[in-house]
């Protein structure tokens, strides 16, 4: 049984190398996207459910045991490592989805690490690992410049600001607030309903179209290939140069797209980050019957 | 690449989401509240970008850039307002600010999970002798200490919590 599943991983491994490398900075032609693989693990079933019920088991039982016994925690753990074997289960077996797949595990043990820590740092250090690995799968989905930003923004400063109120707020020992949550039993279980509901959605039949043009996007569409583009995509198409038509992925493209398509949006983001900025120092500002 | 994994990072997207939702939802500290609401945004712009992925275009992408802007305005402002509430309470407990709330709603029902020592261990005092108060040294010394280790035992205060 072990050396079939080795032999079929490198098998895979030799199959999927050229992909893997380039992975980052091409996309594959979207003709070989309609000849997807056949579906075998991606469809709704029930044993899906399983997966979830047990890591909401496991959470409730956490929860519960922290404060009252070793064993709840323990069969708590226990029912979560079980739900990450069930749900290795329904991943595909590619050399790219497996690596995604171990950054989406990895994301979710810190997520889940997150949710149980009682210590703020834990749990704000569970928080920097899930947003490290999710800036690793968006990597593999050729979003460079998308990932690169993320982690400045959350592992960087939101990281860096928290755990510096967090020692600004410091105490050495647990608050009751740390130990006594907003009944964890009820949100445990409003969680699992709605993961459930995600993947029946996500994983129903013809759940999301395979592939979409959007007319009104000439600019993002003049890069794409002849039987993708829309007419007036194909009008800037003949109007530029080889070199200004790049490839979709790659972060010039992104660039190209943000201040021809989408430029109003940036306009607007700028705007939401200057009044943004305003109202953090006119709410940080001290008053001056404070200071009396 | 093709439509099992876009299936699967989007169950995966789903999952964040959900897991910073239940972290929202039973936390009491604001920092790990606000926290708990980047990691939902994060599970947004996996799915964005998985969906850009998926379309070939940069869509998803530019939303995703959307939505880094929007929590780093967030972060600030939440930065600010936390510590502004912190100044005033000295706690970053949420259930400290429940008188905001309207008065027709009622009064949120206490956790269902409650603080107990019972696992924890407290030091028990050993019996370090006479009480000085009771001069002069009776006779019989051991009796005596024994019954003051005894009563001393009978004092230590059970369920005793610290905040």
């Amino acid at each position: 049984m072990n050396s079939l599943i080795t032999y079929m991983a490198m098998n895979r491994l030799a199959a999927s190398l050229p992909d893997f490398f380039f992975v980052a900075q091409v996309l594959p032609d979207p003709k070989t996207i309609s000849a997807a693989q056949p579906t075998v693990v991606g469809t709704w079933n029930l044993w899906m459910l399983a997966p979830i019920v047990f890591g909401a088991i496991g959470y409730m039982l956490i929860q519960h045991g922290v404060v009252k016994s070793k064993p709840a925690t323990g069969s708590g753990i226990i029912a979560i490592l079980a739900a990450v074997i069930l749900a290795i289960g329904f991943t595909p077996n590619t050399l790219e989805s497996w690596m995604l797949m171990s950054f989406c595990a990895v994301a979710t043990a810190g997520g889940v690490s997150f949710l149980v820590a009682r210590e703020p740092v834990y749990a704000a250090l569970g928080f920097a690992t899930a947003v490290l690995s999710t800036c690793g799968i968006l990597f593999m989905q050729s979003a460079l410049f998308v990932a690169a930003a993320t982690m400045i923004v959350y592992a960087g400063a939101t990281i860096i600001i928290f755990l510096f109120v967090l020692m600004f707020a410091q105490h050495t020992d647990l608050r009751a607030y740390d130990i006594q949550l907003t009944n964890p039993l009820l949100a445990g279980a409003i969680g699992a309903v709605l993961l459930t509901t995600i993947t029946m959605c996500v994983t129903g039949e013809k759940a999301f179209a395979s592939n979409q043009v959007d007319a009104t996007r000439p600019y993002s569409q003049a890069s794409l290939p002849a039987e993708l583009r829309s007419e007036k995509a194909e009008e800037f198409y003949q109007k530029t140069t080889p070199s200004a038509r790049l490839v979709p992925g790659t972060t010039a493209g992104l660039g190209r797209a943000l201040y021809t398509d989408y430029l109003i949006a940036v306009e607007l983001a700028g705007t939401v980050l200057l009044v943004a900025t305003i109202g953090a120092l006119a709410l940080a500002q001290r008053t001056t019957e404070e200071h009396a | 690449m093709n439509d099992i994994l876009t299936q699967n990072l989007l169950v995966f997207g789903g999952l964040l989401f959900v897991l910073g939702m239940v972290g929202f939802l039973t936390r009491r500290s604001l920092i790990l509240m606000f926290l708990s609401l980047e990691m939902m945004l994060s599970g947004v712009s996996i799915n964005l970008i998985a969906f850009s992925r998926h379309h070939q275009n940069f869509q998803g992408q530019v939303l995703a850039i959307m939505v880094l802007t929007i929590a780093a305005c967030e972060a600030a402002i939440a930065l600010a307002l936390v510590v502004s509430l912190f100044r005033r309470k000295a706690t970053l407990d949420i259930k400290a600010w429940d008188d905001l709330s309207e008065t027709i709603v009622p009064k949120e029902l206490e956790a269902s999970v409650s603080m107990e020592h019972d696992e924890q261990e407290f030091p028990k005092l050993t019996p370090s002798g006479l009480d000085p108060m009771e001069l002069p040294v009776p006779a019989n010394f051991d009796a005596v200490t024994g019954e003051i280790a005894e009563r001393i035992n009978a004092r230590t205060p059970e369920g005793v919590t610290h905040a």
